[in-house]
């Protein structure tokens, strides 16, 4: 059996003591697989993916990504390389003036030079069906115009896992059919936040539910 | 840059609260009601600003974005840093009430002048020019700053002279980062809201940019 | 007020707050005014009973104080070398001045005490009363409209800088000291104002929905009354001692 790139274990997190979130959440994600995290508004699935990436911390339990235990923050500067987050708002993500220098942020980040990073712009929009919107400005993009941005921003830093954030949330029928196709046919292990039946249907292997801060 | 209470004497006090005074009131006069929420959002910014600290070689500075108000406010740069400076003050414990006046001055002074000296050439620039312009704009502004803050320590007391000269040379590089940055954003707000630097404290330009 | 924890129920919260922000800048114009030490040692010992009354919370009000910026410090530590006088040590060809010394010390007394009265004074004020208070001291009601919308902005900045600057953080950004850096900082605050300057525009917008015709009602405020007044004038009995201290 091939090691889970994701192994989480007796996860405690809360924002304020008195109201814990997560309480003793276990989770694995394995290589290949699409996961469907299901729960109610507010159960706290946002926070698992922050926490599977360090942007939290947790108040006990352990996270492991990679073949090696996460704790510290150049530990998880690693993982952040390696597995991408579409966040639940693209407001939050995206900030660069051009679609380009936004979907090049990433790369620019993990080291590669400009024009090592131009080529994968234009060879990540090209995939998402977004050639030519290059020097489009961003923040003037339609909603779902800005989700597959978003979703460009992450995939230009070729990560090995994909946790996405509610990523139909707001789009519309053909969007969503369009971004369900691309998904699909994406190799990487991917982590499905929704709230919509027929999407998860389409895509996810298996389903866990985030309920009272346990996954079953 | 904020002076705390103790350190200048009592006529550079003085002056400082009374050129404080006379600029705020020359901002609020031709202040529009319709543009409050936009200085409000602007002295916020300047406010929030102070709280990111950004990497300068082995130490960080934090940012000061006067800069950017200036050409964004014109005169009334005056009561939006007035207002982030006493709420500095207060929520942080940057500088103090003795001197606020002095330390008003001291930001919004520089900022008003890069606001006659750069947003002219800026509205006209071309795109390649335009960073240039933000750049000039972000350094010029933390320099007559770092001067002016250095011109008051000195009146205070001559033992204050090699102290204004130190901060000066540290200041450097803050100056040439905080132009950097003022030049990024100044690329970035013409590219993604053209409109956002044409509004003056005159003219509710903003009326007209929502029709197009 | 932003970022600081509203304090619990103090026994400040009877007085007028005009008394209160008239009383921190007069208790600060007087500390900054006096020349020897005794004044100002005591004005911090008076302050920090300020601090103890108005249930700030004590540690983190101090940790505050820490927070000075670096060029005080380096002014503070160059007035020794700076100032002549008899010599108290030397570090290799500077010699430090027993009354550049003094001269340092005393200044970082005065701002420590001016600051506290501050925090205990004015800080803790609701942003609203504070508000109030200026317009009754006569501050531009445009002024004080431009304070309490600028403290309704900052939390909401605040909020969108900290939700973009942790997206770049799981885009596994780093910020060193080069220009990929400065040029993302440049535009992340670039997009910060576009934002915030459409939401500014939208709240206008809401405003004149609800009748804003660009006029602020100027607040009233409470009357001065009887307890006001002799705190009032306790508070002019311990600044005439602290004059009188300082003076003999
Ligand atoms: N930054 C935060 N500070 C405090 N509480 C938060 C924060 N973010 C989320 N929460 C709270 O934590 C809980 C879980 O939130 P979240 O993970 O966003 O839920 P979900 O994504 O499942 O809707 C909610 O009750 C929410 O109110
Ligand atoms: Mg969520």
């Amino acid at each position: 059996m091939t090691p889970p790139l994701f192994h989480l274990a007796g996860i405690r997190f809360g924002y304020d003591p008195s109201h814990p979130v997560l309480r003793g959440a276990e989770f694995s994600l394995a290589p290949g697989e699409r996961v469907a995290l299901t729960g109610r508004n507010g159960c706290g699935k946002t926070t698992l993916l922050h926490l599977m990436l360090g942007l939290l911390r947790p108040q006990a339990g352990s996270v492991e990504a990679f073949g090696a235990p996460r704790r510290t923050e150049a530990a998880f500067r690693a993982v952040r390389a390696r597995a991408g987050l579409l966040f639940q708002d693209s407001d939050d993500q995206l900030f660069c003036p051009t679609v380009a220098e936004d979907v090049a942020f990433g790369p620019l980040n993990l080291g590669k030079s400009r024009s090592e990073a131009a080529d994968i712009v234009t060879d990540t929009l090209t995939m998402l069906g977004l050639a030519g919107f290059e020097r489009r400005i961003t923040y003037q993009l339609s909603g779902g115009e800005k989700r597959l941005v978003a979703l460009a921003t992450v995939l230009a830093m070729a990560p090995e896992a994909l946790l996405l954030d509610e990523p139909c949330n707001g789009l519309d029928a053909g969007t969503e059919d369009r971004l369900i196709t691309i998904l699909a046919g994406l190799p990487q292990a991917m982590v499905l936040i929704s709230h919509d039946a027929a999407f998860l249907d389409r895509l996810a292997h298996r389903r866990v539910e985030l309920r009272d801060g346990r996954l079953i | 840059m904020h002076i705390v209470d103790g350190v200048l004497s009592a006529p550079v006090l003085a002056g400082g609260t009374v050129l404080a005074v006379a600029g705020i009131a020359r901002g609020l006069k031709t202040l529009e009601p319709d543009h409050l929420p936009r200085v409000a959002v602007l002295s916020s910014a300047f406010f929030v600003a102070s709280l990111v600290h950004v990497p300068v070689g082995p130490t960080s500075t934090h940012m000061l974005l006067s800069g950017l108000v200036g050409l964004a406010l014109g005169w009334a740069a005056f009561p939006a840093i007035a207002v982030a400076l006493f709420l500095q003050a207060m929520v942080f414990g940057f500088g103090g009430l003795t001197a606020l006046g002095v330390n008003i001055v001291n930001m919004a002074a520089p900022a008003v002048l890069v606001h006659y000296l750069c947003r002219p050439g800026l509205c006209r620039a071309e795109p390649a020019a335009l960073f240039g312009w933000g750049l000039a704009a972000g350094t010029l502004a933390i320099a007559l700053s770092v001067l002016m803050v250095g011109l008051a320590l000195a009146a205070s007391g001559r033992a204050f002279i090699p102290a204004a000269e130190l901060i000066f040379v540290t200041h450097l590089p803050v100056m040439a980062i905080e132009g950097l940055l003022v030049g990024a954003a100044v690329v970035l707000a013409r590219q993604v809201k053209p409109g956002l630097f044409d509004f003056t404290p005159v003219a509710p330009a903003w009326v007209e940019a929502g029709d197009d | 007020m932003i970022g600081a924890s509203v304090p619990a129920d103090s026994l400040l919260d009877v007085l007028d707050a005009r008394l209160r922000l008239l009383a921190a800048l007069s208790f600060a114009l007087v500390v900054v005014s006096s020349r020897g030490f005794l004044a100002p040692a005591l004005a911090n010992a008076a302050a920090l009973v300020l601090v103890v009354v108005a249930r700030l919370p004590l540690d983190r009000t101090l940790h505050r104080l820490l927070h000075v910026d670096g060029f005080i410090l380096l002014a503070l530590a160059t007035l020794p070398f700076s100032t002549p006088g008899d010599i108290a040590f030397s570090l290799g060809p500077l010699a430090a001045s027993r009354q550049g010394l003094a001269q340092a010390g005393l200044i970082a007394l005065q701002a420590n005490a001016a600051i506290l009265a501050l925090f205990a004074l004015v800080a803790s004020l609701e942003t609203v009363s504070l508000g109030r208070a200026l317009a009754g001291l006569q501050v531009s009601p445009k002024l004080v409209q431009l304070l309490l919308m600028t403290v309704r902005y900052i939390s909401v900045i605040e909020r969108e800088y900290r939700s973009l600057r942790l997206a770049m953080k799981a885009r596994a950004f780093r910020a060193r000291s080069d220009r990929h850096t400065w040029r993302s900082f440049g535009y992340l605050f670039g997009m910060l104002l576009v934002r915030s300057f459409d939401r500014a525009e939208r709240i206008l917008i809401a405003m004149k929905c609800r009748g804003f015709d660009g006029r602020f009602p100027v607040a009233e405020h409470a009357r001065f009354n009887r307890r006001d007044l002799w705190c009032g004038l306790g508070w002019l009995a311990v600044l005439g001692l602290l004059i009188g201290i300082d003076r003999i």
